[in-house]
């Protein structure tokens, strides 16, 4: 029998607020509002800094009620077939998080909420981070189904590199705390992970029961092939990302400054993205301590629209990573420009690499001559550039975003009916 | 991948053969298009598929929600321990009816 159509609200940051997880909500609601289950969605999502707002018409959305801080958007117009309505209700930061977002779900009166969210979403200080993710079981208790998808957890994170530690008695009471929020997080309905070991844990230790692996899912779409020939001009060497907590460049362009000075061809280090939110001025800084270093670009925020520009031209996609928290978006979206990549020796993404059938070179995290190897042996060696770009492009292509959203709507069909 | 279809009173039975994933998905897909377009009632026979992946798994996700869009359903049948694992991971052994033999899932239908 045909099911009704769902009103979904997903609590996310979205595009063009930097928070993080924003690139996979804007993949994730695509996907999902072309599925004719779907009748509508709101994204509760946090509210931009001054003079920003979401920018409805940059898909070719047009607003058709236009409070300032409640939208509804109607899709005809670019081809997108749910209506979209974007909710700003919360703050980086703010202790009064789930409150707002109760009060806005409570008018939104959607049918399911689905929380796209890290330990660190909400914010940067412990309370209004832990707080905030109480949420998901604050609208249970009035009611709400939800699904939490969590991408990641306590339990896996490196806090030092995270920028969470500062001596181990506290990283111990941070892990506490990590263990009562991630007990409550899973008083959501369901809790969706992106890593078998994830679920392992949790149910090990939690003794969860609501908790289901969920594939990451790539960003491609019945795309074609992307050309693996790079543009006239200095290889680029490319880094993706929210900088300054596990994610840092100093190793980086400190293995740039090495290569340059060995190799004859130009070269060009593009550091795109914008800070941490737990990292103000970082990227900066950064800038002013390798003001030494030539042909270094720090391109800022990348819109969606530019982004198979960056991807396009980038002869190698480097992970200056200390620690992962989660599968690695980044690492799907260059899996589908079909680029070749350089990666740490560390934990999930190496799991990603065996698991789900990409490749790349590694390096040993902190170690500015075993990065410069690693990227060297890419740029020296065209073709197997290529053939790496080309298997990561095929492991991209394995499971989109676009089939894992069916996921989704089977285990929401199936809690709506409890 | 080898597949073999049959007919069943008003059921179609597919029986795979080896690994559904990545690199069988499209023939899998294709096959149970196929079956779909002479039948609403599917079951699925895994007694010969010994491994599965995210890929495989979609498939099978797409066909049920076929199916139940048609008022029909796709039922799995003897799946084997470590076919079994990756449902129960997934939280996809609630989504799907799942029997212990051919017969019972047969059954089902009727």
């Amino acid at each position: 029998m045909q099911s009704r159509k769902l009103r979904i609200g997903i609590v996310t940051t979205y595009p063009p607020g930097a928070g993080s997880l924003n690139e996979y909500a804007f993949h994730f609601v695509h996907a999902l509002e072309q599925k004719q289950e779907v009748a509508e969605i709101s994204l509760f999502v946090d509210q931009l800094p001054p003079g920003q707002q979401y920018d409805l018409h940059q898909s070719g959305l047009h607003p058709t009620n236009g409070a300032p801080d409640v939208a509804t958007v109607t899709a005809a117009a670019n081809g997108w077939k749910t209506p979209l309505r974007f909710v700003p209700c919360w703050r980086f930061n703010s202790s009064l998080n789930s409150w707002h977002i109760l009060r806005a779900v409570q008018q939104c009166k959607p049918d399911v909420v689905l929380f796209n969210i890290q330990f660190a979403s909400f914010g940067d200080r412990k309370i209004p981070a832990a707080l905030g993710l109480m949420t998901p079981a604050l609208l249970r208790l009035f009611g709400v189904p939800t699904v939490a998808l969590l991408h990641n957890i306590m339990e896996t994170v490196d806090l030092k590199s995270a920028g969470f530690n500062y001596n181990p008695l506290i990283e111990r009471l941070i892990r506490l705390i990590g263990w009562i929020v991630t007990s409550i997080v899973l008083r959501a309905n369901l809790v969706a992970v992106t890593i078998p070991k994830y679920v392992e844990i949790l149910e090990k230790r939690y003794g969860a029961r609501n908790v289901l692996l969920a594939p990451h899912g790539s960003f491609a779409s019945e795309s074609t092939p992307p050309s693996f020939d790079l543009p006239d001009g200095p290889l680029q060497i490319m880094t993706f990302g929210k900088f300054g907590t596990y994610k840092r460049v100093e190793t980086l362009v400190e293995a740039f400054h090495l290569l340059q000075t060995k190799h004859d061809a130009a070269l060009e280090l593009v550091i795109a993205g914008t800070d941490s939110p737990n990292a103000p001025n970082y990227l900066e800084n950064i800038a002013k301590q390798y003001a030494n270093v030539p042909n270094v670009r720090y391109t800022g925020y990348v819109r969606e629209a530019d982004v198979p520009h960056i991807f396009g031209e980038a002869a190698a996609v480097v992970f200056p990573y200390s620690s992962t928290t989660g599968s690695s978006g980044v690492l799907h979206q260059a899996g589908e420009y079909g680029k070749a990549v350089v990666l740490p020796r560390i934990g999930d993404l190496a799991e990603l690499i065996s698991e789900e059938g990409y490749t790349g070179e590694f390096f040993e995290p902190n170690n500015a001559q075993s990065l410069a190897d690693a990227i060297g042996y890419i740029i020296d060696d065209p073709e197997r550039r290529v053939e790496m770009g080309r298997q990561n492009y095929l492991a991209a292509q394995g499971l989109p975003l676009l089939e894992v959203v069916d996921w989704y709507l089977l285990h929401i069909e199936s809690l709506l009916k409890k | 991948m080898e597949a073999q279809s049959r007919h069943i009173n008003a059921v179609q039975v597919v029986e795979f053969q080896g690994r559904l994933d990545a690199h069988q998905g499209k023939q899998v897909d294709q096959k149970l298009s196929e079956v779909r377009n002479s039948s609403n009632q599917t079951v699925v026979n895994l007694s010969k598929v010994h491994f599965i992946d995210s890929t495989g798994l979609s498939v099978l996700v797409k066909g049920v929600k076929h199916q139940r869009e048609q008022n029909g359903d796709l039922v799995l049948c003897e799946l084997q321990q470590p076919v079994r694992i990756i449902f129960e991971l997934t939280r996809l052994d609630r989504m799907f009816q799942i029997y212990s033999t051919e017969h019972e899932a047969i059954q089902a239908f009727q």
